[in-house]
């Protein structure tokens, strides 16, 4: 018992003393200690903020999907084709196994939203009116309900602006009477519902009291604007399709082409899985690249505690000499360093976890800018313990493998100093022989004779700047050029669509309008729905796809020849085909054998979807007609001015619909844009910090190791921009070459990391543009950046003095 | 009459420890001459070192003047004295200050081009240096830790002469290194003084200040004495007994 307690002290006592020896070492080197702690605090709030969203996003809304309960599918059917037999049909089907029926009012209507006016397709609900399944809930404060009061989604709040008690209005025109017309409520309260909360999937939920509700109705009372919203549980949400086949081949909906030919018959089905997706999907992307970009920091991290504790074990030889000639095992000193860097990483990474936290709101603002999800993480100790743990491991790791060196120093040599003189052998860039300007050259002595660092040094710029040029690319792809961040959907691009009347020639028609001014192309572009070896896709039908603007094959090619398909990436996987397989497509009862000859990026219909000759399909389905004219306008044409003019040259009875296809996309795109944008431009501020800390950290310890060489050059007559310059080029060199290096990987492999990431959205191979001046202006920045930063650093040469080396 | 080459007036360094100034030179008038192998000597604590730094630009003085030729060097700025110290001193130190990282020719060539762009002479110059103290090219292609401290020595002596100092300053450049490594680098020191050059060496060790032919005694940061030797001649009893009776008086 006496011994045991001996020891206990024994033991606590040794632990006393190597927690000093730490302490005191973190003392000695507070800046380069400050540095490491400011670069864990980064990494550990990367990746807590990264694993808390990658978890717990999806399980919040999945929490949310427990409580309110939404349905399978939902089927909006407008009130003119919400026959009995429509009724029927659905309540009485063998795979349907609850259905709640609510009306609802639809309206397309423009609203303010944060000082710009958007389009938003609006469902006025009853919120009085019970529900069992597809519930909402409030969110936040809510108001008594009052005359003319609507209760929003929260997103109105979050990105609009509209705060309690404040006026909204909504602008829209009477499809008969073309008068444009206001409907304005005041903001009573905000809403989460899991179907009708997010602004780019489906329509937008507006919940209004009773009374209003009747009023509204009693305003619009077209047919147009009233639907019967169908929620329902299936046996199977594989069946879902057919369902939505069965409508349609009861109302004989235009020979299944899914365009909105006749708004008030145009049947809009949304399911549970498109839903989540579209609300989830982003998030889960911005997270993943956040764990990725927390583990470069890491690895960056990790690298830096390598050289530090390998620098210090060299300047403290001496010291390390003196405590084993004083009786201090190896080990206890091994056990001190690797003391002094899990406290180093420990404060850092408690820090970093901690700041994560009043981080993430911002974080979740952002994908609630595309959401709608008001996403609030509390504290979690497991993640966040995680997170810590981890980090210290990791470090713990790495200190005891660069210190493990301790254990072979002899203490004698070490008192001596005998060890941390390198033995040079070899003499890199003899000056008798070598050419050029005195500081350049040593410059390059000195990285020759520098490798192990100088490798240290290309391997963190590699990362670094493969991170900053993903951001780069990323930012220019949502902000400067959006081109290719527009083709991410799978949409074929032009400014304007019009929905021609079937029934009617349309010769004429389009003969006008592609003689109209600012028209540079128009072509026939249909979206039909078919069965491709047995499963319901979505096919795109043209008469000539060379003249598709918005190349999305990125594999093989579009049909050109009879009974060829091509094929979007997911549902080839799902098919399980490839170019050169033959796939079944069927429609009714007509069915031909197709090769398949391509393979797209698509995210329409949740990637199901297929391009085919649209003379195939008229053998599918002779009934066919062609309807969707993609118009083509000049640059710079105001697509909106030409939709109009467009309805004052055809009446409705040719032109069913116009839809203003460029303010659809931009007003589609803009939340996304905006989360990329942010993360783009997150990346590359991140990136610019750590190359600040890494390269303080290594050019502060490089003078201070070279105190005594510079001293000696400063005796011998070196100024101190001499000195500054040599070093800092000496420093430019690896930069350079990891910078370099990091950029032509980030060209090169960007576009390969963003379809591994956008995979689920169906962007199997991503296009997204290179800008060869941007990505090449970032280099040259980077590389300007850290020679100023390098001379800024070096600054301190100044206080090297020759009299203090040769007096000392 | 032997040219002036340095000259101080009223020359004045002193040390901030703490809260306390400690003043090591003080008041200090003194000439030194071209060619002349000067000797500073005194006691631990003297000022001599501190003297010696003062007079070639690598510290500066606290107050007073300093003229070296033509020079005012007492208040250039640092960078200024780095520009002037290689332009006209050459340093021996104790710990020889050789950069572990370079060849023993690196090192000349270092300070070598620092002055002059023909780099073809003074690789030459190098060389014939490298001749006349001994060391072959064998040895000056090794690193110093590869030398032995006498060879470092003596290496550290080309690099002083290398871009032909007015003045060849000498801290102890015996007082690391055994008594035959030190005769050499000794020998070398006289031979270079005996062709002109101008020396100012500071030591404690007697058979180092034999080879001057002036002794300067300091104590207590001011000149308490000085002793005319005359040429070194090797082996000469009387002029080392009169240097063992001028440092006697002085108390050393």
């Amino acid at each position: 018992m006496k011994n045991s307690s001996l020891s206990f002290l024994k033991w606590g006592g040794n632990v006393k003393k190597l927690w000093i020896h730490a302490i005191a070492n973190i003392r000695k080197t507070k800046s380069a200690s400050t540095t490491l702690v400011i670069m864990f605090v980064l990494a550990a709030l990367l990746l807590n903020s990264g694993l808390l969203v990658v978890i717990n996003y999806g399980s919040f809304f999945n929490n949310l999907k427990g409580e309110l309960k939404p349905s399978d599918v939902y089927f909006a059917i407008p009130d003119k084709i919400y026959t009995n037999e429509v009724k029927s049909y659905i309540d009485e089907n063998e795979h349907v196994k609850q259905t709640q029926t609510n009306d609802g009012i639809v309206l397309d209507a423009n609203i303010l939203s944060n000082g710009e006016e958007k389009s938003f397709p609006i469902m006025f609900s009853n919120m009085d009116e019970k529900r069992g399944i597809s519930k909402w809930k409030y969110v936040g404060e809510h108001l008594p309900a009052e005359d003319m009061s609507v209760y929003v989604p929260d997103i109105f709040k979050a990105v609009s602006g509209y705060q309690l008690n404040d006026k909204i209005e909504l602008n829209y025109t009477d499809e008969e009477s073309k008068a444009e017309k206001t409907l304005t409520f005041t903001v009573k309260g905000y809403t989460e519902d899991i179907y009708f909360s997010s602004t780019d999937t489906g329509y937008i939920g507006f919940y209004l009291p009773e009374d209003t509700y009747q009023k509204v109705k009693g305003i619009l009372s077209k047919p147009e604007y009233l639907t019967h919203v169908v929620f329902t549980n299936l046996d199977d949400v594989k069946n879902i399709p057919v369902i939505e086949n069965g409508i349609r081949e009861i109302l004989n909906l235009n020979s299944a082409s899914l365009m909105a030919a006749d708004p008030s018959t145009m049947l809009v089905v949304i399911d549970l899985e498109l839903i989540q997706l579209a609300r989830c999907m982003m998030a889960s992307m911005v997270a993943a690249m956040m764990v990725m970009f927390a583990m470069i920091i890491v690895i960056v991290c990790v690298l830096v505690v390598r050289f530090r504790i390998i620098n210090s074990i060299e300047e403290d030889i001496m010291k390390i000499g003196s405590l084993k000639s004083i009786g201090y095992t190896s080990r206890q000193i091994i056990l001190s360093v690797i003391l002094q860097f899990t406290l180093i990483a420990g404060i850092g990474s408690l820090i970093g976890v901690a700041l994560s936290y009043p981080a993430l709101p911002a974080v979740s603002a952002v994908f609630e800018q595309q959401s709608g999800l008001k996403w609030k993480q509390g504290f979690d100790g497991g993640i966040s313990g995680a997170a810590f743990f981890i980090l210290l491991l990791i470090v713990i790791l790495i200190a005891f493998l660069a210190a493990h060196r301790i254990s072979k120093l002899n203490p004698i040599h070490a008192l001596r100093g005998e060890t941390t003189a390198r033995k040079y052998k070899r003499n890199h860039l003899q000056l008798e022989k070598a050419k050029g300007n005195l500081p350049i050259t040593l410059a390059f002595k000195s990285v020759l004779q520098s490798m192990k660092q100088n490798v240290m040094i290309i391997v963190i710029l590699i990362a670094v700047t493969f991170s900053g040029v993903f951001g780069v690319i990323m930012y220019y792809n949502t902000t400067i050029d959006t081109k290719a961040f527009a083709e991410v959907p799978g949409m074929e691009i032009s400014n304007v669509i019009a929905v021609l009347n079937p029934e009617k020639n349309q010769t004429e028609a389009v003969k006008t309008i592609e003689s109209m001014d600012n028209v540079r192309k128009v072509q026939y572009l249909d979206e039909v729905k078919v069965k491709v070896d047995g499963g319901e896709v979505v096919a795109y039908l043209m008469d000539n796809y060379d003249r598709k603007e918005t190349k999305l094959v990125y594999e093989g090619r579009y049909p050109e020849n009879k009974n060829e398909i091509s094929l979007a990436g997911i549902l080839a996987k799902r098919l399980d085909k490839t170019i050169g397989d033959t796939v079944t497509v069927r429609y009714g009862e007509n069915e031909e054998q197709f090769k398949v000859v391509g393979l797209s990026n698509g995210s329409q219909m949740g990637g199901l979807s297929t391009s085919i000759l649209a003379k195939d399909y008229e053998r599918l389905n002779p009934n066919f007609k062609h309807q969707s004219l993609y118009i083509y306008l000049d640059k710079g044409t105001d697509a909106g001015k030409f939709v109009d003019k467009l309805e004052s040259e055809f009446d409705k009875s040719m032109l069913l619909t116009a839809i203003d296809f460029d303010k659809e996309m931009a007003e589609g795109m803009a939340s996304y844009q905006n989360v990329v944008a942010a993360m783009g431009l997150a990346m590359l501020i991140i990136t610019l910090l750590v190359v600040t800390l890494v390269l303080y950290f290594v050019i502060s310890s490089s003078v201070i190791r070279k105190k005594r060489e510079l001293g000696i050059q400063k005796a011998i007559g070196y100024t101190t921009y001499q000195l500054m310059n040599q070093l800092s080029i000496s420093f430019t060199i690896p930069i350079v070459i990891g910078v370099v290096i990091g950029t032509i990987l980030g060209a090169l492999y960007t576009n390969s990391l963003i379809s591994l990431s956008m995979k689920s959205m169906g962007v199997m191979k991503a296009g997204f543009i290179v800008d060869p001046y941007w990505v090449t202006a970032f280099c040259v920045s980077t590389i300007v950046f850290s020679y100023l930063l390098s001379m800024l650093i070096t600054w301190r040469i100044r206080k090297i003095s020759a009299y203090a080396l040769v007096t000392e | 009459m032997a040219k002036v080459i340095l000259k101080t007036n009223k020359l004045n360094k002193s040390f901030k420890s703490g809260t306390q100034e400690q003043q090591v030179l003080k008041n200090l008038d003194i000439e030194f001459y071209e060619g002349d192998f000067t000797v500073i000597m005194g006691s631990s604590g003297a000022g001599k070192s501190t003297l010696l730094y003062a007079l070639s630009g690598m510290d500066r003085p606290t107050s007073g003047a300093i003229r070296f030729f033509d020079a005012e060097i007492a208040d250039l700025n640092n960078d200024k004295l780095a520009v002037f110290r290689r332009q006209n001193c050459g340093f021996v130190f104790q710990q020889m200050f050789l950069l572990d990282n370079m060849s023993i020719m690196d090192n000349i060539l270092a300070s070598g081009y620092l002055v002059s762009g023909d780099k073809k002479s003074i690789v030459a110059n190098a060389k014939e240096l490298f001749q006349k103290v001994g060391l072959t090219e064998m040895i000056w292609r090794k690193f110093p830790n590869q030398l032995s401290g006498g060879e470092n020595q003596r290496a550290a002596i080309v690099r002083a002469l290398i871009n032909k100092p007015r003045v060849v300053f000498a801290d102890e450049p015996t007082g690391a290194l055994n008594s035959a490594a030190g005769n050499a680098v000794l020998d070398v020191l006289t031979d270079i003084n005996s062709g002109g050059q101008s020396i100012i060496m500071v030591t404690h060790d007697l058979h180092s200040a034999r080879r001057g032919n002036r002794i300067i005694y300091i104590k207590d940061g001011v000149i308490s004495g000085e002793c005319n030797l005359g040429k070194y001649v090797s082996g000469n009893k009387l002029r080392h007994e009169k240097l063992q009776s001028f440092l006697s008086e002085m108390g050393w």
